[in-house]
């Protein structure tokens, strides 16, 4: 049985059936931004080149967030019009722990980093001895000053000594972070540092042996953030 | 002959809607998940905020179609989805939806231009109007002239400089302190009051072109306001009935000259606005006058729907004019 892995949260669209314990077939575009021309025809290539059909697919996993509003729509989207037509249900999983699960078997403390414009990066960060990667703090917007005191209180904590910086935050601030952390931040490679539709459909199978697969109808983005006017609303309301 | 089944999605602005229509004429089912209460608190529709409950409610939405159509979701010919124009952030959750659910049912996507859809809305009740037409399309987001040889050619002969029509009611409504949206509250309150109480200028109506401007009427309906305001005299309700009155006559004169111009029997009227009853009393009335025919669509689908989507794309349908999988979604309306 296969899981088909859909991913356009960030600037990367990525598409993989991944096995139980093998990737079957993935596909990995960082060069176009346009999600919606290209990730349909990414599911196509995907199924078609490996002679799968629906009837070996288990259930359908996506990047639930945080990341681009709009890319987490058009992943969502179009994992909830597979999802109606097949009757397949879905692993929504956040954006965040995919990243991290690249460096799955490190025992450095990890945290993920994605961009979240205005000064602020959506971050957590893992501790990955284990198979798969276990959050040490909730999901936050912050700024990238905010996001390296909390490691830096986590690596105290924790006793780890080093840490490593994953997702596309972190190359805005790159100078910063080596400033701040000196030698205990560790170099990354380029095929680590995005979210990959392979670890997905890895982190897709550990939810649905946990029976933690959700229904299309319900299924919903993690923005993390308010909408701007939402935003606006709020601190209007509070104001007065 | 074979039936033809065509599920249409629509997500270009407020509306969450699905809608299964048979042969491009009866309406199966029509599911319309109205977003106007969320948006009522920021006095219009926020595109963020709409598409993040388009998100919430697409799946839901197009099941409940299918359900109320009775159909199984492999027996529908093809999936038929707006893909322009309308807000960016909202068009791509439904075209995003419609593409995956289309590639899994194995049919095929025909993208519908939202106007037409608008437009075939006549089409749906009235299968014998005859062509030549011209429709007045009047909503939210547009106001335009359309002269129609036929089904396969739209020819845009006049529109808005400025604010939409349905824009400038909502903008006026907002600033006389009526609810959102503006169109009905507008009507609401002009119901109640007389116009040419105030007098307010006819927009454009003393030139020939089909070219429409409304944010000079509702700078003139603030300016005017603020000094009634100070002499004491400010009637909410005389101000909104010739404002109402105001840009009705620019409206329908208009479309009746572009009626007679370019020689056609019959006077369409699509979107949201054409739900007013003054327009439609008005266009009647200087319709009858010239001998024209004046077909509107029933109120339910004047408003953003999905049926007229589904009724639009069975003409396509006959075409085979399908959309590959890289289909996008454009804001912008690019050609008629
Ligand atoms: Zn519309």
């Amino acid at each position: 049985m296969l899981i088909l892995a859909v991913d356009s949260a960030t600037q990367v669209a990525g598409v993989a059936l991944v096995a139980r314990d093998r990737v079957i077939r993935e596909e990995f575009i960082n060069f176009r931004r346009n999600h919606s021309e290209i990730l349909m025809p990414q599911i196509d290539r995907v199924m078609k080149e490996s002679q799968c059909d629906w009837a070996q697919i288990t259930a359908l996993a996506v990047t639930a967030g945080p990341g681009s509003f709009t890319g987490l729509r058009i992943g969502m989207a179009t994992v909830k019009g597979l999802s109606l037509a097949t009757g397949l249900p879905i692993a929504a999983i956040p954006t965040l722990d995919v990243l991290a699960h690249n460096l799955a078997g490190s025992h450095a403390l990890v945290a993920a980093l994605l961009d979240a414009r205005r000064q602020e990066v959506y971050f957590s960060c893992y501790d990955v001895q284990e198979r798969y990667p276990l959050g040490l703090l909730p999901m936050m917007a912050c700024s990238p000053q905010k996001a390296a005191l909390e490691i830096d209180a986590l690596l105290e904590i924790t006793g780890r000594g080093k840490v490593i910086l994953v997702g596309d935050g972190v190359p805005p601030y790159q100078d910063y972070f080596v400033d701040f952390f000196a030698e205990r931040l560790l170099p990354v490679s380029p095929h680590l540092m995005l979210s990959r539709a392979a670890a997905l459909g890895s982190l897709a199978w550990r939810a649905a042996d946990a029976q933690k697969l959700e229904d299309g109808l319900n299924v919903k983005p993690l923005y993390i953030r308010l909408s701007e006017a939402e935003y606006r609303l709020e601190k209007g309301v509070r104001a007065q | 002959m074979k039936e033809t089944y065509i599920l249409g999605i629509e997500t270009s602005c407020d509306e969450t809607a699905a809608a299964i229509v048979k042969n491009g004429r009866e309406i199966l089912s029509n599911v319309v998940q109205s977003q106007i209460s969320l948006h009522q608190k920021f006095g219009g529709v926020v595109p963020e905020v709409a598409s993040r409950k388009h998100i919430e409610t697409i799946a839901a939405v197009v099941e409940e179609a299918f359900a109320k159509a009775g159909l199984a979701y492999r027996s529908i010919d093809a999936v038929a989805v707006t893909n322009r124009p309308g807000l960016i952030g909202a068009l791509l959750v439904g075209l995003s939806f419609a593409k995956a659910l289309a590639y899994a049912l194995n049919k095929p996507i025909i993208a519908i231009n939202h106007l037409h859809g608008h437009i075939y809305a006549n089409f749906l009740e009235n299968p014998e109007i005859e062509f030549p037409c011209v429709c007045l399309v009047v909503s939210g987001g547009h106001t335009s002239l359309v002269y129609m040889p036929s089904h396969q050619d739209y020819q845009l002969i006049g529109e808005t400089r400025d604010d939409a029509a349905g824009e400038a009611f909502d903008k006026v409504a907002r600033f006389l302190g009526l609810s959102y949206p503006g169109g009905p509250a507008v009507e609401k309150a002009a119901r109640e009051g007389t116009p040419g109480v105030n007098k307010l200028p006819r927009i454009y109506l003393d030139r020939e072109d089909f070219e429409f401007s409304f944010s000079g009427l509702k700078t003139a309906v603030m300016n005017q306001w603020r000094k009634l305001e100070k002499l004491g005299l400010a009637d909410v309700n005389d101000m909104a009935a010739e404002f109402q009155q105001a840009l009705v006559e620019v409206l329908a004169e208009k479309t009746i000259r572009a009626a007679q111009k370019y020689q056609v029997k019959t006077v369409l009227m699509a979107g949201g606005v054409a739900a007013n009853s003054l327009l439609r009393s008005t266009l009647k009335e200087k319709a009858a006058e010239k001998q024209l025919k004046v077909v509107y669509p029933p109120l339910s689908l004047c408003t953003d729907n999905a049926a007229m989507i589904a009724g639009r794309a069975y003409i396509q349908y006959m075409n085979q004019d399908f959309a590959s999988l890289e289909l996008n979604a454009y804001p912008g309306l690019l050609s008629l």
